[in-house]
């Protein structure tokens, strides 16, 4: 094939034939879309160079934590354990001939000491609104035995005004 | 340097074991680092997952029998804690591993051990919305250039479904570039 043609009229620029190639790959390469081959991960220097002595420290600090002081100590917890269980089971046999604590049992200054030196939480209020009252007497306050005259002749002395009292004809 | 069936006997011999532990991580800590990188995306996580990897390579190696190549145990070791890793860090934020990976990416910008520029973020983005397996496939063999048949041996899928995994996650990529 000829290279030019005398008859031809139309002709190129220079050189457009030697860069022909260049241009078509550069076009192709704008048309492919292009992935980044570099990610962007840098890493800190001398990380990799320290790195062994790193994990050796790690190894090192992990063995030391697994070796066991005592290669019985396994043995000694499991008989341990069973004599705990063994002791457990006579303990609540040996218990079963005893009486089971009881509210009488319990000395009734026992229960004040608790109640004067424990903070149990509630106001006299609170313990009024839950105690039972309908069996409740008198007596259960007082030490010494009041008889009803006695109580009369308080009232007749003490009280200005009987009245006052608000009481029921029949009371 | 040592053959791996040398360097493996040595590391199952107590005596040789420490000085061929040295050989081992001297040999595969790069290509390993960035493989967990690639994954976990931040460096402080690739530390402890690669020094954990290490750990247990050489926890384990007496149970080593050889019926894959060390390389490829190794990197199986490495590619297991890294999802363990990812897992266990999404469950803890209670996300799920797509919001956990975005938050990861997003995370990148403000990360001092990443010079990417706006395309590298981008794909890095595209990246983050693969899933899991095209994810692997396409940083092995884009990034870190391994043939199909040594990723094949180390997650264990055939090469045929390797191919067809890296061509959807390139086209995948390609099509979340272009929108961006």
């Amino acid at each position: 094939m000829k290279a030019s043609d005398k008859n031809n009229p139309f002709k190129t620029p220079d050189s457009y034939f030697d860069t022909f190639s260049d241009t078509l790959s550069k076009r192709l390469g704008e048309e492919n879309l292009k992935v980044p081959k570099e990610d962007g991960f840098i890493l800190p220097e001398s990380y990799l160079e320290d790195l062994h002595s790193n994990i050796q420290k790690k190894l090192e600090y992990k063995e030391t934590k697994v070796v066991p002081l005592n290669p019985y100590k396994t043995y000694y917890l499991v008989a341990a354990s069973i004599a705990a269980l063994v002791l457990l089971v006579l303990g609540l046999n040996w218990n079963t001939g005893q009486e089971i604590p009881s509210w009488d049992a319990i000395a009734n200054t026992d229960i004040e000491n608790y109640f004067d030196h424990n903070d149990v939480g509630l106001t006299s209020l609170e313990i009024a609104e839950v105690m039972p009252i309908e069996d409740l007497k008198i007596t259960n306050f007082l030490s010494s035995e009041l008889s009803e005259e006695d109580i009369v002749d308080y009232l007749n002395e003490r009280t200005d005004d009987f009245e006052k009292l608000n009481l029921e004809e029949n009371e | 340097m040592v053959s791996e069936k040398a360097l493996i006997a040595d590391l199952q011999h107590k005596d040789k074991q420490s000085q061929a532990f040295e050989v081992l991580v001297n040999t595969y800590k790069k290509n390993l680092y960035w493989h967990i990188r690639r994954i976990v995306l931040h460096h402080n996580d690739t530390d402890d997952v690669l020094q954990n990897t290490f750990i247990k390579v050489y926890r384990n190696i007496d149970g080593f029998k050889g019926e894959s190549k060390l390389f490829s145990w190794m990197y199986r070791i490495a590619t297991n804690e890294s999802l363990s890793f990812l897992k266990q860090k999404s469950r803890k934020l209670g996300l799920n591993d797509m919001e956990y990976q975005e938050r990861l990416v997003k995370n990148l910008q403000a990360d001092v051990y990443f010079e990417g520029d706006e395309i590298q973020l981008q794909l890095q983005k595209a990246i983050a919305t693969l899933p899991e397996k095209q994810k692997l496939v396409f940083n092995m063999k884009y990034f870190e250039e391994l043939k199909y048949d040594e990723i094949s041996e180390i997650l264990g899928t055939s090469v045929g479904g390797l191919k067809a995994s890296y061509h959807l996650a390139v086209k995948k990529i390609e099509a979340h570039l272009k929108e961006d």
